[in-house]
C-alpha cells in the first residue's frame, strides 16, 4: 500500500469534514440502539443519516475538483484531521 | 475512486490529545470500588458501598444537556472513572445510550464532538459485557490500560484487595488483555505512576511497555510528599539510562515517553506565561450521590486532609461562586517565590487537589512543591536526551526528517 | 503590614459589618486579657478600636481602655458618649441622636428595599454614613435592577446637599467619587482582631463562625497562614478592579466561594452598581460646575462583575 501527500485543506474545510465525519459515526452508532419503534427518532434518524452522507461525499467532490486532487484506480483519498493533509492511498 | 476512506484512528488517537484544550470533560465517578488496593493510590476513601444508581446518573445527564448555556465547550469527554469503571459497565452502557439519545434528541451540539473515556486497570477489559460495549461504540471511545512496567513494578504496586499473604500482584491479569487492547485500538498509550519506590524500575519498565506493542507511555511521579532524600539522584540515573536506551536502541522515531519533552526545562514569563497547569473547574465530576465536583481529586474519597469542595448537584444544579477560584486561578498567584523564579520552571506539573489537600489553609491557592527536585532531575536528564538525540540525527543527517515525523505524546499528568 | 487592631471587648459586642453576633450572652473579656491586648497593639504599633456591648462596661475596663490612643465603636442603642463610630441596625432609631456621627447602618436586603427613603434624613444629620447591606450575597437579578433604582434616588438626595453647599459622605455613593486606588476591609491583611477567647482572628466574623478559625492569640503571637491571600495582589479578581468603594468582604467571599481572596458574583455585582451609581452622581455634579477637579473621570464599564472579563487576562 502506498500512501502519498496530495493536497491541502484550509481549518474551516478541516472542521468542515470532521464535523460531518462525526457526525456520520455518532448516527452509526446511534443506530444501533434506536430502534424502528421508536417512531420519532428513528425517522429522524434515518432522514440525518441520508442528508448527513449527501453532505461527505459532497465535500469531497467540491474539494477533489477545487484543489484538483490525483486520484488512481482503486485508490482512496484520506484526510489527516491534525495537518489538514491529504493523502492519495493506493493499494 | 473511494473519497471517504477517513482512518477512523486519525481521528481517535491522533498525536495530540482530542480536542484537547477545547472539549469539556464531564466525569462521573460510577464507583469507589475497585479489585485492586494500589499503594500509591490517591483514592483514600475507597469502598464497596458508594455505587451510582442510574436515576443519579440520570438526573446529571438531564441538567447538563438541558443547560447548553452553560456549557459552551464544542465538544466533550464523556469520561467514567472509579475505582475500576468497567466494574459498573452495565449502568455505563445505560449512560452512554441515554447520551447518545438525547444529544441526538435536543439536537444538542456535542453530538457532533464527543467521546466516551475511560481509564481502567485492565482485568475486565476481556469480558463479553465489556466487549459488546467497545464494539457498540468503538468511534467514540478511548480507552487508556494502566500498566506500570516489568511484572516486578507493577506488583510492587498494583496488587489485589484483601489481607491475603503474600501480596498477589495483578501483572499477569493485565497483560494477557494488552493484545486485544492494542488490536482495537493500536495508538493506544498507557499512563504510569511513579512513585518512590519505583524508581529503580523506570527504565526497565518503559522498554518492556514499547516490547508489548504501547507506542505511547504517558509517565509522571505522584505529586504527593512521598520523595525520600536521594530519590532526585536516583531518578536522574534511571532516565539517564532509558534516554541511552531509546537513543541507542532508535525507538525514538516510533515510540514516546512523556519524561522527555522539548518544552520543559525554560524560565517562563510572569505575564505571558501565568497560565494554571491544572483544569480543575473547566471540568465536572459527578458521585454517586449526585454532588458535582471541580475534580475528581475534589471528592471526599480523594482527600486525606480536607473536606470535599461541592459546587453543586443534580437537583439545584451548578453554584457558579464555587467555580470562581478555579476559573481565576492563575500560575503566580499560588505559586511561591521560588517556583515563580524558578529557571527551569516550564513543565513543572501541579495537581490542584493535592495543592488543596496538602495547603496549610482551606485553599486552592497554595502550590504543593513536593515534587520539585523531582521535576529538576528530569530537567537534568532531558537535556541530556535531547541534546544526545539531536546530535546522533544531525551526524546521521535525519534531524529534519526526525522533527517532521516525531511521535508525540498527550500532555497528561493527572 | 498590620495597622490596626480590632478589640471585642464582650462575646455580645456590636456587629459593624457583614456578619451576625451569634453569642447572645454577655461575656467580657477577661480583663488581664484586654491589658495583654492593648500591650500587643502597643508593641506592634498597631491603632486599637475597641468595639462595644450594649451593656455598660465596669470602670477599671473604661479605665484600661484609656491607657492607650484609640477609638470607640458603639452600638446606638447602649451608651454611645464619645464614640468615634455609632452602629445600629434599626430603622426606627432617632436620628437626631446621629447629629455629626459617623455611622453604621446594617440592614437586610429586604429592609433596605423598604425603608431607603428614610435615609435622607440620616444623610442630613450624619458627619458620615455607612450602609451595610447584610446578606448582599443573596441580590438576584431582579434585586440588582431595584438596587440600581434606589441608588439612583438617593443620588439624587445626595446631588441635592451638595448643591446646598454641604459634603455628605455615604459610602455607598461618595466614596469612589474621591478614592484613587482600592480602599477595603483589609482584614488579615493590615487589620487583625482579638476576640474576649484571647485568640486572635482575621475579623469578627470568623470568631462568631463556629469553628475555631483563630489566628494565634496573645500567648504565642499571630499565625496567619497564606497570608498573603488577604492582600490585594493575591486576589485575581479585585485587583484588576475598580470598584474601589467595595468592601472586599474576606468573610464573604469565602462564605460564598470558599476562597478568601475570591469574591461572589452578587457583591461583586452589588459594588459596581454602587461604582456605576456613583459615576453618574460625579457626571452630574460636574455639569452644574466646578467638583473635585483633581479627580479622574470614573470610565464606563460594559459589566457589572469583573469575572466576566477575566478570561482575558490568563
Amino acid at each position: 500500500m502506498a500512501k502519498k501527500r496530495i493536497g491541502q485543506v484550509t481549518l474551516a474545510e478541516r472542521d468542515e469534514i470532521q464535523a460531518l465525519f462525526e457526525r456520520r459515526n455518532g448516527l452509526n452508532e446511534l443506530a444501533k440502539i434506536v430502534t424502528a419503534d421508536n417512531t420519532e427518532l428513528y425517522e429522524r434518524l434515518v432522514t440525518d443519516l441520508g442528508s448527513t452522507g449527501t453532505k461527505f461525499q459532497n465535500w469531497w467532490d467540491t474539494m477533489a475538483q477545487q484543489y484538483k486532487w490525483e486520484s488512481a484506480d482503486g485508490g482512496n483519498w484520506e484526510i489527516n484531521f491534525d495537518t489538514c493533509e491529504i493523502f492519495l492511498v493506493t493499494p | 475512486m473511494k473519497n471517504n476512506q477517513i482512518k477512523p484512528n486519525k481521528i481517535r488517537e491522533n498525536a495530540s490529545p482530542w480536542q484537547g484544550g477545547i472539549a469539556k470533560s464531564i466525569t462521573f465517578i460510577v464507583t469507589k470500588d475497585c479489585q485492586l488496593a494500589c499503594k500509591y493510590c490517591y483514592l483514600v476513601g475507597k469502598n464497596e458501598k458508594e455505587r451510582m444508581k442510574w436515576p443519579v446518573a440520570k438526573a446529571a445527564i438531564d441538567y447538563i444537556l438541558s443547560h447548553e448555556e452553560m456549557f459552551p465547550e464544542a465538544s466533550v469527554t464523556w469520561d467514567f472513572i472509579g475505582g475500576e469503571p468497567f466494574l459498573e459497565i452495565d449502568l455505563i452502557d445505560q449512560i452512554c445510550d441515554y447520551l447518545k439519545t438525547e444529544m441526538f434528541r435536543l439536537n444538542h451540539h456535542w453530538f457532533n464532538s464527543y467521546r466516551f473515556s475511560f481509564s481502567t486497570n485492565g482485568i475486565n477489559y476481556h469480558t463479553d459485557k465489556v466487549q459488546a460495549f467497545i464494539k457498540k461504540n468503538i468511534t467514540h471511545l478511548s480507552i487508556g490500560i494502566t500498566i506500570d512496567g516489568t511484572r516486578a513494578k507493577h506488583d510492587l504496586n498494583r496488587i489485589w484487595k484483601g489481607d491475603a499473604q503474600p501480596e498477589r500482584g495483578s501483572y499477569d491479569d493485565v497483560v494477557r488483555n494488552i493484545p486485544l487492547w492494542l488490536e482495537q485500538f493500536p495508538n493506544a498509550g498507557t499512563k504510569v505512576t511513579i512513585s518512590s519506590a519505583d524508581i529503580p524500575y523506570i527504565c526497565e519498565s518503559v522498554l518492556h511497555l514499547y516490547s508489548l506493542g504501547i507506542h505511547e507511555v504517558n509517565i509522571n511521579c505522584v505529586f504527593e510528599d512521598v520523595w525520600q532524600e536521594g530519590d532526585d539522584k536516583r531518578f536522574e540515573d534511571q532516565l539517564m539510562q532509558l534516554a541511552d536506551a531509546i537513543i541507542d536502541g532508535g525507538y525514538y522515531a516510533n515510540y514516546a515517553c512523556s519524561f522527555f519533552s522539548e518544552y520543559i526545562g525554560k524560565p517562563l514569563d510572569p505575564v505571558n506565561e501565568n497560565q494554571n497547569w491544572c483544569g480543575a473547574g473547566k471540568m465536572l465530576s459527578i458521585d454517586a450521590a449526585g454532588n458535582f465536583y471541580p475534580c475528581t481529586r475534589f471528592a471526599a474519597y480523594s482527600l486525606r486532609e480536607k473536606r470535599p469542595i461541592i459546587i453543586g448537584n443534580v437537583r439545584d444544579g451548578i453554584d457558579k461562586n464555587k467555580l470562581r477560584p478555579f476559573l481565576t486561578l492563575d500560575r503566580m498567584t499560588q505559586s511561591p517565590d521560588k517556583c515563580k523564579t524558578c529557571e527551569v520552571a516550564s513543565g513543572c506539573a501541579w495537581c490542584q487537589g493535592e495543592n488543596y489537600d496538602a495547603a496549610a489553609t482551606p485553599t486552592i491557592y497554595q502550590r504543593a512543591t513536593a515534587i520539585c527536585l523531582m521535576h529538576k532531575a528530569r530537567v537534568r536528564a532531558n537535556n541530556y536526551y535531547w541534546n544526545k538525540l539531536y546530535r546522533k540525527l544531525e551526524l546521521e543527517g535525519s534531524r529534519e526528517d526526525f522533527e517532521k515525523n516525531k511521535p508525540q505524546v498527550k500532555p497528561i499528568d493527572c | 503590614m498590620l495597622q490596626y487592631l480590632v478589640i471585642l471587648l464582650d462575646d455580645t459586642s456590636a456587629s459593624f459589618c457583614h456578619y451576625h453576633v451569634t453569642k447572645s450572652t454577655p461575656r467580657l473579656m477577661p480583663l488581664d486579657t484586654l491589658k495583654r491586648g492593648i500591650r500587643f497593639g502597643m508593641i506592634e504599633n498597631l491603632m486599637i478600636q475597641f468595639i462595644y456591648p450594649n451593656h455598660a462596661l465596669p470602670q477599671e475596663y473604661l479605665e484600661v481602655i484609656d491607657t492607650i490612643d484609640h477609638s470607640d465603636i458603639k452600638p446606638l442603642a447602649g451608651d454611645n458618649a464619645d464614640a468615634d463610630i455609632i452602629v445600629t441596625d434599626n430603622w426606627e432609631s432617632d436620628v437626631s441622636k446621629l447629629r455629626d456621627a459617623v455611622v453604621v447602618l446594617r440592614t437586610c436586603w429586604a429592609q433596605f428595599r423598604e425603608h431607603y427613603s428614610q435615609l435622607n434624613n440620616w444623610l442630613a444629620v450624619a458627619k458620615r454614613l455607612n450602609v451595610v447591606v447584610t446578606d448582599v450575597e443573596r441580590l438576584n437579578d431582579d434585586d440588582r435592577e431595584q438596587y440600581k433604582a434606589i441608588l439612583e434616588t438617593l443620588s439624587k438626595e445626595v446631588e441635592k446637599l451638595y448643591v446646598e453647599g454641604k459634603s455628605p459622605q455615604f459610602n455607598l455613593l461618595t466614596d469612589r467619587m474621591v478614592l484613587t486606588e482600592m480602599n477595603n476591609c483589609n482584614a488579615g491583611d493590615t487589620t487583625i482582631t482579638l476576640a474576649p477567647d484571647g485568640k486572635f482572628y482575621i475579623c469578627p466574623a470568623f470568631y462568631y463562625d463556629g469553628e475555631n478559625q483563630s489566628v494565634g492569640d496573645l500567648d504565642n503571637g499571630l499565625d496567619i497562614k497564606n497570608r498573603q491571600l488577604y492582600s490585594l495582589d493575591h486576589a485575581p479578581i479585585c485587583r484588576k478592579c475598580d470598584a474601589w468603594q467595595c468592601r472586599r468582604c474576606v468573610w464573604l467571599n469565602r462564605k460564598t466561594t470558599l476562597e478568601v481572596n475570591t469574591p461572589g458574583h452578587e457583591q461583586c455585582v452589588a459594588a459596581h452598581l454602587e461604582r456605576n451609581a456613583s459615576r453618574d452622581l460625579m457626571l452630574s455634579l460636574r455639569s452644574r460646575g466646578t467638583f473635585l477637579p483633581d479627580k479622574e473621570e470614573i470610565k464606563e464599564l460594559t459589566y457589572l462583575d469583573p469575572f466576566e472579563i477575566a478570561t482575558q487576562w490568563n
